[in-house]
């Protein structure tokens, strides 16, 4: 009877053990891997049209009044990351995938029977998309980078990886992806529905700001909304001279902010709250 | 042990599980039977903090399995068969699970090669039939050798010899010392597999009760013919003793049992050409127990007991 009763040397649940559980689910699935690789080709892919297009368009034409300066070297450094708005949306996506999908397929009672603990799971959940995102985005910028460098050169235009500029694309970058894939987090986790969920993050991400863009035209004060919309926060942050805010970059990193853990309590109360 | 404490769940209006309390011994298996849509499951997923009750309590040997440290050796549950993600292999889904509590990977083989899934380890789960994923759940639940095991009709979709070796599973486990939790709507399975039986319809405990007791409930009745009725039957009239003529030669007999009709009939001089005991069945007390308490009644059942019980 005493060793019955004796409480188990092993089985016991931590948050490692938790974050170990859901990667190895993670990198199980094709989907997500998919989806990562996906986010890096992107990336590299429309620096790489970017940095050329403007190149050979530059070289040609008188520069236009108004416009940003085109040969500047923060210019270019923002070519090469002109690939973050994708970016942000593929990995928003897996952000809604890696909790919707525990509902949509049931598996989430096996993961709250394994870890009654539900605000633990959330957590791991987070803490392993946050990780991940942020090595894609490095990752992505990175190969961007050298991809874009010898057509650069090729343009004689300026491109310095440690040049404040590109790192700035480059964190800002990071900032910018691991807030839309914890808005997409807490979205799965709000909504519970992988089709709702996605929807939900395109039209926040690229639905408002078209619709509220072309509703400046007509009020004054949509302008105001523009400027706190997390697209518009987040890009200006790392693009400074593409998407030009009013704001100071301290009340942009609180805008971000907001709208990062604003959804995250959310979705950590109610899927504490609610039945599986 | 599990213990429920006037446990309600109600989704609006209607109440799934209605003021219900019990509690679950370890060392043997007790039967959770009732007809589809009683609250089984509810009740099973309020015992694993999967949905809250609206009002009450339950604890898994002593505490809330929502608080529990160490789960997967706590409690082990099939509660939805595939509860899955598709895509997963049955051993990617076992290995994730195992992790949460840093239980070894050689633990995962070892609950595969129990539950016969060692073959289709790499097959993805979308692809696996009702039985197979049975199969799946049942070694999730056994992952981390659990000391209470509750099972949400683990037969489902189980060839015969996937029945037997649930039915000897659980036995076993019980016979171990561990708390062995059931559900079924069918009233044969739980026969051969339970040492308790908790029968719940429309939310509320219509029986908590041994096994045996299921069936010893109630008078026995005995079917006997004799050409000589009218004599056999004033032999046999005393209090307690019901008799029913069936037809000009049998009588139904409820009171007595069938050795002592036999002895009152020697001792009158009758002969007679038929004496035997109605065996009531588990089915029928059962059935008798869950008539009004079923929640989508079909007429063709309805008319058959009500025949059946002239």
């Amino acid at each position: 009877m005493s060793t019955q009763l004796a409480t188990p040397t092993r089985g016991k649940v931590t948050f490692g053990g938790v974050l170990r559980s859901e990667s190895i689910r993670f990198f199980s699935l094709n989907s997500t891997r998919i989806l990562l690789l996906v986010a890096i080709v992107l990336n590299m892919g429309i620096a790489a049209i970017g940095v050329w297009g403007v190149g050979s368009f530059a070289g040609e034409a008188p520069p236009v009044p108004g416009a940003p300066d085109m040969s500047s070297a923060a210019f270019t450094a923002e070519l090469v990351g002109s690939g973050l708005a994708f970016s942000q949306l593929i990995l928003g996506v897996l952000g809604v995938l890696l909790i919707s999908g525990e509902f949509t397929t049931g598996s989430a009672v096996s993961t709250f029977l394994a870890s009654p603990q539900r605000l633990r799971v959330f957590a791991a959940k987070a803490t392993l998309i946050t990780l991940l995102c942020a090595v894609v985005q490095v990752i992505g910028s990175t190969l961007a980078y050298l991809v874009c460098m010898p057509l650069a050169k090729n343009y004689n235009m300026e491109l310095d990886y440690f040049g404040g500029d590109f790192q700035n694309v480059l964190w800002y970058g990071v900032l910018a992806v691991v807030m839309a894939a914890l808005i997409g987090l807490a979205l799965g986790a709000l909504l519970r529905n992988s089709a709702g969920g996605i929807t939900s993050l395109v039209a926040l991400f690229f639905v408002l700001p078209a619709v509220t863009g072309l509703l400046t035209l007509v009020a004054d004060w949509v302008q105001d909304i523009v400027r706190f919309l997390p697209d518009n926060l987040s890009m200006s942050l790392a693009m400074p001279l593409s998407y030009p805010s009013e704001l100071e970059q301290w009340q942009q990193l609180l805008g971000v902010a907001g709208w990062t853990l604003i959804p995250l309590i959310l979705g950590a109360w109610l899927l504490k709250s609610r039945d599986v | 042990m599990i213990q429920a404490h006037e446990l309600t769940k109600k989704y609006g209006a209607k109440t799934v599980v209605d003021n219900v309390s019990f509690t679950v011994q370890p060392g043997m298996v007790t039967g959770f039977l009732g007809p589809n849509g009683a609250g089984k499951s509810t009740t099973m997923r309020m015992i694993v903090g999967l949905a809250k009750p609206t009002v009450g309590q339950v604890t898994v040997n002593g505490r809330k399995f929502a608080s529990s440290k160490h789960p997967l050796t706590e409690v082990g549950a099939l509660l939805e068969a595939k509860s899955v993600h598709k895509s997963l292999s049955a051993r990617s889904h076992l290995r994730s699970m195992a992790a949460t509590g840093g239980i070894p990977t050689s633990r995962v083989d070892e609950v595969l090669e129990l539950t016969g899934l060692s073959q289709l380890n790499r097959k993805k789960v979308g692809g696996f039939s009702l039985g197979m994923g049975q199969r799946l759940g049942i070694a999730s639940a056994l992952l981390g050798d659990p000391q209470v095991l509750i099972l949400d009709e683990p037969v489902n979709g189980l060839d015969p010899e996937g029945v037997a070796w649930v039915r000897n599973l659980a036995r076993q486990q019980a016979a171990e010392g561990k708390t062995v939790f059931i559900s079924s709507h069918l009233m044969s399975e739980m026969a051969q597999t339970a040492d308790h039986l908790i029968v719940i319809g429309r939310g509320r405990i219509l029986a908590d009760a041994p096994i045996n007791e299921f069936i010893d409930d109630g008078l026995s009745q005995t079917i006997v013919r004799s050409s000589d009725l009218e004599l056999l039957m004033s032999s046999l009239a005393a209090d307690g003793v019901q008799l029913t003529r069936l037809d000009a030669e049998t009588l139904r007999v409820a009171g007595p049992d069938s050795e002592s009709i036999g002895r009152r009939a020697l001792e009158a001089g009758v002969v007679l050409s038929e004496l035997r005991p109605m065996q009531r069945t588990l089915e029928d007390a059962y059935m008798e127990l869950t008539r009004d308490e079923v929640e989508y009644k079909s007429r063709i059942l309805n008319e058959a007991v009500a025949g059946g019980t002239n």
